[in-house]
């Protein structure tokens, strides 16, 4: 099967690079509104991330299964970049 | 009138109408561990017939306990071996009792001196855990690498957690329509009437994630007596194609229901598969053993509604490649990219198909609008009783 494109990203703002600013993980960013944020990580990146490696090493196949809800220093980058305008979100 | 709207379609570079479009479904099936139920089913000394992957395969038990998988045509003359009957370790065919192993090979024909070279059919690679039976499927024939195991369910062996209430119906539509619902939240509301408040997933190696908060609706299941249920909290993982464990808490106004429901499938062909539900409810000083059982039970019922309702849906509707995605849907392509990696060469899976990608949904509009909905159905209902 032909693995397709996400409309949304062909008539709306693509993905865009992003910087953790703790870990320098490069990571692919876009908003489509203050509240909704897609991340695309590489295997790079994730290796890089230290909440990542801290969540692997303690791993004790809980509930959830070792599943890694994503890294609060990202999150916190999404955030800044979003709010000096690096990376724009569209207005309602 | 039909003719009309198909011809449309078609020019629809010159209209502006978007067209469907739609490759055939895959002719191979995905490569995993697909779940055939409870185990327990299979242990009543008789062989079953399993419709999987396009063929039909034999389960049976044999002598050491273990639960094994064959192809369920005899490689004598062609006889159904899930219509014979188990011979110690062996499962023997109706028709010339030729004595198979779980292994595949043909130990014994008791009219024969010797068995013949290459009297040897598929088997495949069975596991058994947490009471359900599972089968690994791979069109390339390697074994299962250990990362892609079944996680383990805690309760399903516990004391103090129910046995599975489980649930199984035939589905007439290709099984990446369930797929799907993985990232649809807007379905939710319309389709099974919840309330999403909270929704996000996670893709990353062989696991989908979907995270979901949810509110009750009070328009859907007006509120009686006993405990009132205010909403419910989910973190549901298909680990490969076709198995989800779903950690699933109901929250009440005097106490929390842990549970864990099962949502799992595997293909009968390219356009059918079956659909399974389990679940499993944990005690409470609130819900002792009785009290949870009946739970389970009546969650049970709920969720087989619920699968009414996708069914009603899927019937109906088409396949489509490229659904047409509003900011507020889900990652459908993301996940399809993800779902991928299954039906490809294993030499053939590309980074991106598991590479980690994380969406988290805006549900502030939709919370909104459904807020809006409810509140005009209660209205609605109120209006209707005053006429009664
Ligand atoms: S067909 Fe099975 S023994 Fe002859
Ligand atoms: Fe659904």
């Amino acid at each position: 099967m032909t693995i397709r494109a996400d409309n949304r990203l062909l008539d709306g703002a693509p993905m865009q690079p992003l910087d953790c600013h703790q870990c320098g993980a490069e990571v692919e960013v876009r908003k489509a509104s203050w509240h909704q944020t897609s991340v695309q990580w590489s295997a790079q990146a994730l290796r890089a991330c230290l909440e990542r490696r801290a969540a692997r090493s303690g791993d004790g196949g809980g509930p959830d299964h070792g599943l890694f809800p994503g890294c609060t220093a990202l999150r916190e980058s999404i955030v800044r970049a979003a709010l000096d305008g690096a990376l724009a979100v569209p207005e309602d | 009138m039909k003719g009309w709207v198909n011809v449309t379609a078609v020019e629809a570079s010159t209209t502006g109408i978007r067209s469907i479009e739609a490759e055939a479904v895959p002719t191979r099936f995905a490569r995993g561990w697909h779940c055939l139920g409870l185990s327990g089913q299979f242990k009543d000394g008789r062989p079953h017939t399993v419709n999987a992957f396009g063929q039909k395969l034999v389960v049976f038990q044999s002598g050491d306990g273990g639960l094994n998988v064959l192809d369920a045509y005899c490689r004598h003359m062609g006889a159904d071996l899930s219509k014979g009957t188990i011979k110690g370790d062996e499962l023997a065919c109706p028709f010339h009792d030729w004595r198979w192993g779980g292994d595949g090979r043909c130990k014994k024909i008791p009219y024969a001196r010797r068995v013949p070279l290459r009297a040897r059919t598929a088997a495949w690679i069975t596991m058994e855990q947490d009471g359900l039976l599972f089968v690994w499927n791979d069109p390339e024939g390697n074994p299962p690498p250990p990362e892609v195991a079944i996680p383990r369910i805690e309760g399903a062996t516990r004391d103090d957690w129910t046995d599975w209430v489980w649930q199984e119906i035939v589905v007439e539509t290709n099984c990446r329509e369930v797929m799907d619902n993985v990232v649809d939240m807007a379905h939710f509301f319309y389709v099974h009437y919840s309330f999403p408040t909270y929704f996000k997933n996670i893709f990353e190696g062989h696991v989908a994630t979907q995270i979901m908060n949810g509110l009750s609706r009070p328009d859907a299941r007006p509120p009686g007596k006993g405990p009132r249920m205010l909403g419910n909290s989910s973190v549901a993982s298909y680990h490969g194609p076709s198995f989800m464990i779903d950690d699933l808490t109901y929250h009440y106004d005097d106490m929390d229901l842990k549970s864990v429901l099962i949502n799992a499938h595997y293909p009968i062909d390219g356009n059918s598969f079956m659909l399974h539900s389990g679940i499993i409810v944990q005690h409470s000083d609130k819900l002792p053993r009785e009290g949870a059982e009946a739970m389970a039970q009546k969650l049970g019922d709920f969720i087989l509604k619920g699968f009414d309702q996708d069914v009603q849906i899927w019937k109906h509707k088409t396949r489509i490649d490229n659904p047409l995605l509003c900011e507020e849907d889900g990652p459908v392509y993301q996940l399809r990219r993800w779902y991928e990696q299954f039906y490809v060469d294993v030499a053939d899976v590309r980074p991106e198909m598991v590479e980690r990608f994380e969406f988290e949904l805006d549900t502030t509009r939709p919370v909104e609008a459904w807020k809006q909905e409810v509140e005009a159905n209660l209205a609605r209902r109120a209006a209707a009783g005053r006429q009664a």
